[in-house]
């Protein structure tokens, strides 16, 4: 059952690019390793080294002190080696049991599944995070029916049905909400206990520091800094993966905040999950939608941009509008970042130029001036910082803070004065999350509205004028100045007390 | 209870669509044809249908896997020229067992050929297939250049009116071929179709063995191609190159009238056979119509493509309402 791993300077390139130079890691059992890293840092892809999705160039892979060479996923499960992806593994069409149990199903003597059993094993799984997922999550449900959140559960415990020896959690903790990080981490703990070693990859450092025994860094490729969690602050982690320091000086300036307009006013809105949601905005604010995730936070923002239909009033800038189509929306000045980029906010396979130019083609057609499109587009692209290789690049190959730059560039763009945001700093670096909260500020200034949802308390507090906290489709709590408190957010999050003045 | 709606429905119970619709069809055809249940007209009807149904439920399996087979229609041709060349009318009927074993080789053969392109060397199905599709109707060609030729009568006697305990021969094979898919299904490979066809990436990393179930779909096609060649040889009793090109396009009607979805890895296979068998009907009524010939095809047309309208049409309706 123990096992120790260790990585010794491994050398990873795909076609030419460099993605690991210098990569160090070790892992033993019963212990908690977290592997930290900005995005494009090379982490995702120690990662596949260890779990065999990807063979190495150079450098060594020791299994209890033994070289190993991993030629494919399956030679790693085979050690024992098994790992949470973050882009899900899982096969949406079919049932969350023969998810799990796929390829390892116990089948009776004429080759057929034991439905029963299989019913059974899946059952007990699920217990495992009972009372931090909804009650309709069966064994027979179909994957493509769960939220975010509960594919990431299932993809977890398909990880963990393999009685692992070393569980990899590559950003597993990234859409679920707190309570269910709370138990994952318990989970955590006891399989720690029970001597399985886990590789904890994340970039959220508050969940880094609960969890891990020790850290690794990479950054550029290399590994940078390693060992004890407890002899290092957060501040020095940082530096170590960002080689600069300025990261959570974000926090806004409390300036002259004098009474401004109302923007947005929001009567009474019922849509799928939303069970009566009224609020206002007033122009120039930064407000933050808080809460646990799939409390009606996405489809508040899709309601508002006319992407979902939805009963109520709401008032813009003092005139009643009802959009039925995104297009209304858009005409109006509104700007939706999507809650998952990849499938919404962005033309994947397409290039960078193209996905900038999206929602403002018209401008540039009739006569085309792709010149000019070309020319705005590469001032996006700098304003916003955007690391590329050229405006003709696929998007997807960008990593996840650039890809979600490209998403916000597009918009700003337009010039919109009304931004909705659906968790945007999801899987973004530290360095690239600094970049946007100082650019959400900066649109502020310049008179922008912004409502905007994130699943990172911290961000909310350091960030907006006022949170609204949704639980059960209903704005549970209103948070702002003195009572805009970690404590008073988690607590009105979880529904459970009176948070905050109303 | 109150999203148990018809989406969810469908979803669950792909089927579903394909039986309202030959309900319907039965019903139509009942009254243009009252004496449709008589054994003999139920008989005659079956036996034409069978073929078809046949190459469905191979179609099927290809569609669930992710792939999609346009060369059935060619290996039906080829097993139909083989047959009625080789055993001939004056043929015994030992020559004709002999060669409906060489068929289904040929068949499994032909249906290698197309999964060691798509499979292996992952090559486009619909532009393999296609390809494959004219190299085997060059084949039938090439073997029966004229129509003609024949099996024995016996045999195709045999085909047309046996009806054990009463009911058509059509109905053993179906049950048959249900029961074989019914096992599939629970067994390993049954996961492994339908996960290659949901989501080929994952599958690979949660170590299924893609390629070769993807190969199999196909091997599995061409096999069920050549019992349907076997069976539309038995029914007309002589041989005609062309005699399976118009049913690629009909096979795949049949699933996607049959709720399994053209994208892969939803649906089954019990769906496509009534899609098949409810084609079968929609040409019936129309020939029962007296519809013009010249309007035949467009008449036929229409209804499918209502028939494939109405799920997204009734979803169109649902969501205008807020």
């Amino acid at each position: 059952m123990t096992l120790s791993l260790s990585a010794r300077n491994v050398v990873k390139r795909y076609e030419g690019v460099i993605a690991l130079s210098d990569g160090n890691l070790e892992v033993n059992s019963g212990e908690v390793v977290a592997l930290i890293g900005a995005n494009g840092s090379g982490k995702s892809t120690m990662s596949k080294v260890i779990n065999g999705v990807v063979v190495l160039d150079g450098g060594q892979l020791l299994l209890d002190n033994k070289p190993v060479h991993f030629a494919s996923p399956q030679a790693a499960k085979k050690e024992g080696i098994s790992t949470v992806f973050q882009e899900l593994s899982l096969i949406p069409q079919m049932s969350v049991a023969d998810n799990i149990w796929l390829t390892r199903e116990p089948l009776d003597r004429f080759g057929r599944v034991r439905r029963k059993e299989v019913m059974a094993r899946t059952e007990a799984l699920i217990a495992l995070f009972e009372g931090t997922i909804k009650p309709d999550l069966k064994p027979e449900t179909p994957v493509s029916e769960l939220p975010p959140d509960e594919k990431q559960i299932v993809e977890i415990l398909k990880a963990v049905s393999f009685d692992p020896r070393l569980l990899i959690l590559d950003e597993a903790t990234a859409s679920l909400d707190s309570r269910q990080v709370q138990r994952l981490f318990e989970l955590v703990k006891k399989w720690k206990e029970e001597g399985k070693a886990i590789v904890f990859v994340s970039h959220r450092m508050e969940e880094i520091f609960r969890i891990a025994d020790r850290y690794s860094v990479l950054r550029n490729g290399k590994t940078v800094g390693a060992g004890n969690i407890n002899e290092i602050t957060e501040k020095d982690l940082i530096k170590l993966m960002i080689d600069k320091e300025s990261v959570f000086s974000y926090t806004r300036s409390e300036s002259e905040k004098a009474e401004k307009p109302v923007c947005l006013e929001v009567n009474d809105v019922h849509a799928d999950t939303l069970k009566g949601v009224s609020f206002y905005v007033n122009e120039g604010e930064l407000v933050g939608i808080g809460g646990l995730r799939g409390q009606g936070q996405r489809d508040l923002l899709l309601a508002l941009f006319g992407d979902i239909p939805f009963s109520g009033s709401i008032q813009y800038r003092g005139k009643p509008v009802h959009f039925r189509h995104p297009n209304q929306a858009m005409k109006n000045g509104f700007a939706l970042v999507p809650g998952d980029r990849n499938r919404e906010g962005l033309l994947y396979i397409r290039s960078i130029l193209e996905n900038f130019q999206l929602p403002s083609w018209a401008r540039y057609s009739f006569p085309l001036k792709l010149g000019k499109a070309r020319k705005d587009a590469e001032r996006a692209g700098a304003d916003l910082n955007l690391k590329m290789a050229g405006l003709q690049q696929p998007v997807s190959s960008l990593s996840g803070g650039n890809a979600q730059k490209v998403v916000i560039g597009k918009w700003l763009l337009r010039q919109p004065s009304l931004l909705l945001l659906d968790d945007p700093t999801k899987g973004v670096d530290v360095g690239t999350k600094a970049e946007f909260y100082a650019l959400l500020t900066r649109l502020c200034e310049e008179g922008k509205t912004i409502l905007f949802y994130s699943s990172d308390d911290e961000e909310l507090i350091g960030l907006c004028d006022r949170v609204m906290v949704l639980h059960d489709g209903k704005i549970y709590a209103e948070l702002a100045g003195s009572t805009l408190t970690h404590e008073n957010l988690v607590a009105a999050s979880l529904g459970v007390t009176e948070g905050g003045a109303r | 209870m109150k999203r148990f709606t018809w989406n969810k429905l469908t979803s669950r119970y792909p089927a579903l669509f394909a039986l309202t619709l030959l309900v319907l069809s039965v019903l139509i055809n009942v009254i243009l044809q009252p004496n449709m249940f008589a054994r003999d007209t139920l008989n005659s009807n079956m036996r034409v249908f069978l073929p078809m149904v046949i190459l469905a439920a191979g179609q099927a399996i290809v569609i669930l896997g992710g792939g999609i087979d346009i060369s059935v229609g060619g290996i039906v041709s080829i097993i139909n020229t083989i047959l009625a060349t080789r055993v001939g009318l004056e043929g015994s009927a030992e020559t004709m067992w002999q060669y409906v074993a060489i068929s289904l080789l040929i068949g499994i053969l032909a249906g290698a050929i197309n999964g060691f392109f798509v499979a292996y060397l992952r090559l486009q199905p619909i532009i393999t297939t296609y390809a494959t599709s004219f190299l085997f109707a060059g084949v039938a060609l090439f073997i029966l250049p004229n129509p003609g030729g024949g099996i024995p009568t016996s045999i195709s006697e045999f085909y047309r009116s046996s009806i054990p305990l009463g009911l058509p021969l059509a109905f053993y094979v179906i049950a048959i071929i249900l029961l074989v898919w019914g096992f599939l299904r629970s067994t390993r490979y049954g996961n492994f179709l339908f996960a290659v066809g949901g989501k080929a990436q994952a599958a690979y990393e949660t170590a299924v063995p893609v390629t070769t179930i993807q190969f199999s779909t196909y091997v599995i096609s061409g096999l069920m191609a050549a019992i349907s060649g076997i069976a539309i040889t038995m029914l007309s009793g002589s041989g005609n190159a062309e005699s399976g090109s118009a049913m690629t396009l009909n096979s795949i009607t049949a699933v996607v009238i049959g709720g399994t979805a053209l994208s892969g890895g939803v649906g089954g296979v019990a769906g496509p056979m009534l899609g098949a068998i409810t084609l079968g009907f929609i040409q019936n009524i129309i020939s029962f119509a007296h519809i013009d010939t010249w309007w035949e095809t467009f008449a036929k047309a229409s209804i499918i493509v209502a028939a494939l309208a109405i799920p997204g049409v009734i979803n169109l309706f649902r969501r205008r309402r807020p």
